[in-house]
């Protein structure tokens, strides 16, 4: 996946790295308690490619994978962080 | 007789104040022409029809074009095109038709929200410019009232259609909830419900759609942030700590979506004693213009506590409309034009661009 930003910075990433990348509770855990990617070591072909990227609202991406993950909301700040 | 280089270098030393550039690198000159007697006409084309520079940038281009040897006479014709917000690829498919969002927050409840939002777009209607209201207070929908529009919306090709009222296409959920039964809901079907109020209402095409958001920093404004690239928020406050502390908290929410504040607007500022003709600040004064400078965000203007703002929103005619020539309404057709030209800023900027190989 590749981002133009406002900016004219030019960011490229890996579904691999997004997948891994993901913020929502159920990958990174919440109250406490260790989130999905903290408990695996690997995840199938279809778990890293992504299908469908959609914007919310000006401030994030929603990234859908094959396999149907789709509840990580990627923050631009988030996503430009990954790349520095 | 000057050439049309000639003419549009001339109009080139005219800077759009907001804007930072030329007119004519902004490709507001258009349809230039000089006839052979030396008569040059143009149109001006003003990215918003409330600019607040209208009346100088027209006698501006009348001196600059005047002054060039051979030039017998000038006619501008001033228009106004709204653009829409952000350069994006394809247009969003939620609200199609929609150049501009224009939030109304607060933070707090009670300080003249939907009052402020139901005049600037009366104030923006007044202008020549299409309008659209939605009421996002699902549970204290003030709307109906202010527009004396009670009435249950039309339906047509399994879409609503807007309630018509003073030139404004309205959305409310008192307009789907009439009566004086509550709305009870939680978090999530209030997301649903301000959801519906974009996809399921035909808006059909407008230049601005004020959106008055409920109280607080929760679901609503969130769902708001999420649905739709919203090209700024104007804060509500009254001038007391109190509120400004909120106000505060309700636009760093803001931009912590990443969505531009428009600026802050004083409401309540002062009341003018009617028999002692005494000028009295009962929720102190300047509030919001020294949050604003502090936050390093623009402040819109402050509106006067008049017992007709408040009259006319019981009797459903928005104060710009009823009492024109109030100071009420003078504020708010002031801070509407200053909303349009922050507004029309937001045009020339550009969303991330995704690409997915």
């Amino acid at each position: 996946m590749d981002i133009a930003w406002e900016d004219g910075a030019h960011t490229t990433y890996t579904g691999e790295q997004l997948r891994w990348a993901c913020p929502c509770a159920e990958c990174r855990g919440e109250a406490g308690a260790p989130g999905r990617l903290s408990r695996v070591t690997s995840l199938s072909p279809e778990e890293l490619r992504i299908r469908d990227v959609v914007l919310v609202g000006q401030y994030a991406l929603q990234i859908a994978f094959e396999s149907g993950h789709n509840t990580g909301i990627y923050t631009f700040g988030h996503l430009r962080r990954l790349v520095a | 007789m000057p050439t049309n280089q000639q003419i549009l270098e001339a109009l080139a030393q005219i800077k759009d104040p907001d804007l930072g550039r030329d007119v004519v690198s902004l490709g507001m000159i258009k349809e230039l022409d000089v006839s052979p007697q030396g008569r040059v006409s143009f149109t001006f084309e003003l990215t918003t029809p409330a600019c607040p520079v209208r009346d100088r940038f027209k006698s501006q281009a009348e001196d600059m074009v005047g002054a060039l040897a051979g030039v017998t006479g000038v006619d501008v014709r001033m228009t106004a095109n709204v653009r829409p917000s952000f350069m994006r690829p394809k247009p969003s498919e939620i609200l199609p038709g929609v150049k501009q969002t224009i939030a109304i927050a607060s933070g707090k409840g009670g300080v003249g929200k939907s009052t402020v939002a139901v005049n600037l777009a009366a104030a923006l209607r007044k202008s020549g410019a299409a309008v659209g209201l939605l009421d996002a207070d699902i549970y204290g929908p003030s709307v109906p009232v202010m527009t004396g529009s009670r009435v249950v919306p039309q339906q047509a090709n399994g879409h609503l259609l807007p309630v018509e009222a003073h030139g404004l296409k309205l959305m409310s959920f008192g307009h789907l909830n009439p009566g004086d039964q509550p709305t009870i809901y939680r978090g999530p079907m209030v997301g649903k419900a301000i959801e519906a109020m974009m996809v399921q209402v035909d808006w059909g095409q407008l230049d601005y759609l004020v959106i008055d958001l409920p109280p607080g920093t929760g679901d609503a404004s969130l769902t708001l942030a999420q649905a739709v690239p919203l090209t700024g928020v104007a804060i509500v406050c009254t001038p007391q700590d109190v509120a400004t502390d909120i106000a505060v908290k309700a636009l760093q929410m803001f931009r912590r979506l990443n969505v531009t504040p428009l600026g802050l607007i004083e409401n309540m500022s002062w009341y003018v004693c009617p028999s002692c003709g005494h000028r009295h600040e009962i929720f102190s004064h300047g509030g919001a213009e020294s949050a604003a400078k502090r936050l390093g965000v623009p402040f819109l203007g402050a509106i006067p506590l008049e017992e007709g703002i408040r009259e006319d929103a019981d009797t459903g005619i928005p104060v710009v409309i009823s009492r024109p020539e109030s100071a009420g309404a003078r504020a708010f057709v002031e801070i509407a034009s200053q909303v349009a030209a922050r507004t029309s800023i937001q045009s020339f900027r550009q969303l991330p661009v995704i690409n997915v190989r």
